[in-house]
């Protein structure tokens, strides 16, 4: 049981998401409950009259969490995400969603296990200590420890020193770590892959010369269609019952779905800069949306993914445009001592779902060639690593011998209080 | 009539019937009534060759799975889930894992040990006042920083990156760390030592820190991170071009130390030559082929690369030059074209030794082995040994010619004289005094020189051999006697010594 320094004490481990919400077992190699972060609550039919009591609202919702939550289309559901910039923003639906992980997809019970939680590495310290008071108050845990996304992506890239770039669904980050410490000073983020998919979503929605806008409308709300030939107008018809009682944050967590879906498989980034020949010369692509509309995209699809790399006229004249993955890297440099470049540039990681993006890791490595000859990128070619490396790095430290002397046990939390969160986790 | 057949058998006193024709009935016996089957054999083989079987076989064993691998333990590990202190915990908090069952329940946790903690130096408020006062540090901010660093295992990017004294002073990594180890320093110059001065001065060597030099070295490290692409692409390009021409250099020096020891040998004053047989054999062998080929390939590489060697001798000429190295130029006249062809290049002396006509050389080479001189060989070929040798040979050659015309002559004259003797008899005498005279005569001015020419030619030769001499004349020696003698490497090594 000593080999490697592992010695498993059966912790769990819970990572929280903007899309996702992972938790699973110390030691093993992949998350065993992925759950969505989002959310979807169904007011009862009276809450309108007792709008006034807070309370009450809250016990007569009703709450749909899990894989059969907020995809499944509901009359009147509203759609919600407790994370806003990859911070937690609203506890309230954090206890039911952990519970959910833990205790409806993985049946276990938290009070049994030490549980390690995960922190994005601009985490406010009021947030972690929130996080333990619900950890230790309402589950019970008896030891727990919050670790930061960026040095658990280091752990689970097999390093110690690194700079990782992390690309989430609502924010990407560039995270040094040295020694399994985050310097602070070089931490940069901004709010890119947001304005990635909000161009993905402006180019299917406004017509081109050749196309008309597209419909999102997800195939919850669509009754029928008839197969049509590419490029010419879908045939369907809506389920008109269900759309004129579908919500409209339904609608939109829908339809940002669909854009989604469409990015993943279709949008691209040219591995070397743009260029309108190369563009064209690459192939395209059909796709077809839920309503049967199946267009080819041509070299359209290679303008999503420049967004990443380069800023467009348009994103620059927005008064606070997102800084552009270079500059996110520059400047978390610029921060960091120089003898430590070198050692961060040769130990570059890269992970988080959005960098699965086609053709990312190319062009990031050769953008970072351009100004870093040496520089060395670390991608693991698995999606589950790429995706879910903050739980795989906490799943490692939580399962590490030497790690069980940091845990914060419950006689620590309730002779110290809020204060050993900050002490303990640096 | 229940008689068996057995019954009948007996009663005609009929043996049994021989195994070879077996009945369905005694089959089924058989088993029963052999001796056990040795394991090893298969059931059908043994019932075929009975228990005559071969013992080789009755031994071998039957097959079986492979071993299992005894891991030791024996047998089943039980493991059981147990809770466990780890004692670099301050709290109580137990945590559980799964261990081997026969392990020691007591037993210290395995990992605690890895739990290392830096020694911490703390001081007092009288020590502060003492020694380590510093203007632009207040004692709370170095307790601050002492803090840190123990907090951070010393690790000075961490702890810099988080260093946040509310004071507002923005202190660089190097300023903390100079601070840190001055500290250090001080607290153990000035505090009684226990142990013994060595370790005191390693310690104090472990906490030495130069600020400035630092700060120095991280300068450089920005500034070569700031080049910009181009610069660093030039600096890319000088550095292969400086490592190009180093190599070209290094060729062009070596083939032109090749070029010199094939064509001078020793008299190119390299210092690193080598004296050794196998190279001038090599040499030796290439240069005779080279003699051989001299006419037909004028252009081959080992030839046309001697007037190099030759074009290049003008520009350093020297008359105190050359006289102090033995170098004669073979002037061109201005009027030969200057074409490969017409080129004299470098020659060996030695290539030039005069020989005889071809009609007379038995002759001459007899002489000449009459006073010990070899014609083909001189061991010493220097200037003056060639033209003595040379000097040598001509009058060797003009005696054997003189020789020749005067037993012409004294045949001539004797067959007159036994012409004359037939005719009449008188007169003999006087006609026989002027031959001998003559023959004195030619012996008398002939001898001498060649006498003095041979003693001349061997005392040379002696006295350079005893003499200590320059290499120069050794190797072209060696280079003219090549194939023949198995002398020469001991005269070689001779004057090598």
């Amino acid at each position: 049981m000593v080999n490697y320094g592992g010695d498993e004490v059966s912790a769990l481990v819970l990572d929280i998401g903007t899309s996702s919400t992972r938790a699973g077992y110390a030691g093993d190699d992949t998350p065993k409950a992925i759950i969505p972060t989002s959310y979807g609550v169904v007011p009862s039919p009276d809450t309108d009259a007792q709008m006034g009591d807070t309370n009450q609202t809250a016990e007569r919702r009703q709450v749909y969490l899990g894989h059969s939550g907020p995809s499944l289309w509901r009359a009147n559901m509203e759609i919600h995400n407790p994370i806003v910039d990859g911070l937690i923003q609203d506890f309230n639906p954090i206890p039911a969603l952990i519970r959910h992980a833990f205790e409806d997809t993985m049946r276990c019970s938290p009070s049994e296990h030490p549980v390690l939680v995960t922190e994005p590495a601009w985490n406010t310290p009021a947030n972690r200590e929130r996080m333990a008071e619900i950890m230790f108050e309402e589950f019970q845990v008896p030891a727990f420890y919050i670790a930061n996304t960026g040095v658990l992506n280091t752990f689970a890239a097999g390093k110690g020193s690194a700079l990782v770039i992390d690309i989430g669904q609502s924010m990407a980050s560039v995270v040094p770590v040295v020694d399994g410490f985050v310097l602070r000073k070089g931490l940069a983020q901004s709010t890119l892959p947001q304005l990635v998919h909000a161009a993905a979503r402006q180019l299917l929605t406004n017509p081109t010369q050749t196309r008309h806008p597209i419909d999102l409308s997800p195939h919850q709300l669509i009754a029928s269609k008839q197969p049509v030939e590419p490029n010419a107008p879908p045939k369907y018809t809506l389920r008109e019952d269900r759309v004129s009682v579908t919500s409209q944050s339904w609608r939109t967590w829908a339809e940002n779905r669909e854009v989604e879906e469409w990015v993943q498989s279709v949008a691209g980034v040219l591995d070397q800069g743009w260029n309108d020949q190369s563009a064209a010369m690459r192939p395209p692509r059909q796709y077809e949306f839920p309503t049967g509309f199946n267009p080819w995209f041509g070299p359209e699809r290679f303008q999503i993914g420049e967004q990443f790399f380069w800023n467009s006229p348009q994103t620059m004249a927005s008064p606070n445009p997102p800084r552009i993955i270079p500059n996110l890297i520059s400047d978390s440099l610029r921060a960091c001592e120089p003898e430590l470049r070198q050692v961060l540039m040769g130990n570059v990681v890269l992970t988080g779902g959005g960098s699965l993006f086609a053709g990312f890791a190319d062009r990031l490595a050769n953008e970072m060639m351009r100004s870093f000859p040496h520089t060395k990128v670390h991608a693991p070619g698995n999606p589950i690593e790429r995706r879910y490396g903050g739980w795989l790095g906490g799943s490692i430290l939580a399962s590490l011998g030497t790690f069980h002397q940091l845990w914060i046990s419950r006689e620590e939390w309730q002779e110290h209080g809020t204060a050993i969160v900050g002490q303990r986790c640096k | 009539m229940a008689a068996s057949i057995a019954d009948v058998r007996s009663a005609l006193s009929i043996s049994a019937p021989s195994p070879s024709t077996p009945g369905p009935s005694q089959l089924k016996k058989q088993p029963s009534q052999s001796i056990r089957k040795p394991e090893g054999i298969s059931r059908e083989l043994y019932s075929l060759i009975g228990p005559s079987a071969p013992t080789l076989a009755a031994q071998l064993a039957k097959p079986r799975l492979k071993q299992k691998p005894n891991l030791g333990g024996g047998g089943k590990v039980k493991w059981e889930w147990r809770t466990f202190k780890n004692s670099a915990r301050t709290d109580s908090l137990e945590l559980g894992h799964w261990v081997k069952a026969n392990s020691d329940p007591n037993a210290e946790y395995t990992f605690a040990k890895y739990n290392v903690q830096h020694t911490v130096y703390s001081w007092t408020q009288d020590e502060y006042t003492r020694y380590l006062q510093d203007p632009e540090w207040t004692p709370e901010e170095s307790q601050y920083l002492f803090k840190l660093a123990v907090e951070y295992d010393l690790r000075w990017y961490i702890i810099h990156d988080r260093y946040h004294y509310p004071t507002g002073v923005t202190r660089e990594l190097e300023d903390l760390k100079d601070r840190y180890f001055s500290i250090c320093r001080k607290l153990v110059r000035n505090r009684p030592w226990n142990g013994d001065e060595t370790s005191k001065n390693q310690l104090l060597a472990s906490f030495s820190f130069d600020k400035e030099r630092e700060q120095l070295r991280k300068k450089y490290v920005a500034n070569l991170e700031n080049r910009n692409p181009e610069q660093v692409q030039e600096e890319e390009a000088l550095y292969l071009e400086v490592k190009r021409l180093e190599q070209n250099e290094r060729k062009f020096k070596r083939e032109r130390e090749e070029l010199l020891r094939t064509l001078a040998g020793i008299d190119s004053g390299l210092p690193d030559i080598v004296e050794d047989e196998a190279t001038f054999f090599t040499v030796d062998t290439s240069k005779l082929q080279k003699k051989k080929n001299r006419g037909t390939d004028l252009d081959s590489p080992s030839v046309s690369s001697a007037p190099s060697v030759t074009k290049r001798a003008p520009v350093v000429k020297d008359p105190v030059e050359d006289a102090k190295h033995c170098i004669i130029r073979t002037e061109l006249s201005a009027t030969t074209p200057a074409t490969k062809a017409a080129h004299t290049p470098a020659y060996m002396r030695s290539f030039k030794l005069p020989y005889p006509k071809a009609a007379i050389a038995p002759r001459v080479t007899q002489v000449l082995s009459e006073l010990g001189i070899s014609p083909s060989r001189l061991v010493m070929p220097t200037r003056d040994n060639c033209q003595r040798l040379e000097s040598l040979m001509d009058e060797a050659t003009t005696l054997v010619e003189l020789k020749k015309a005067v037993d012409k002559v004294i045949q001539d004259i004797e067959v007159t004289k036994a012409r004359l003797d037939l005719r009449e008899t008188e007169g003999e005498e006087p006609a026989r005094h002027p031959e001998t005279d003559l023959e004195m005569d030619e012996r008398g001015t002939i001898e001498p020189e060649g006498e003095d020419g041979r003693a001349q030619s061997v005392v040379s030769t002696r006295s350079t051999r005893s003499r200590k001499h320059s290499r120069r004349s050794m190797s072209v020696s060696s280079v003219d006697t090549t194939a023949t003698s198995s002398a020469r490497p001991a005269t070689k090594r001779q004057k090598r010594g």
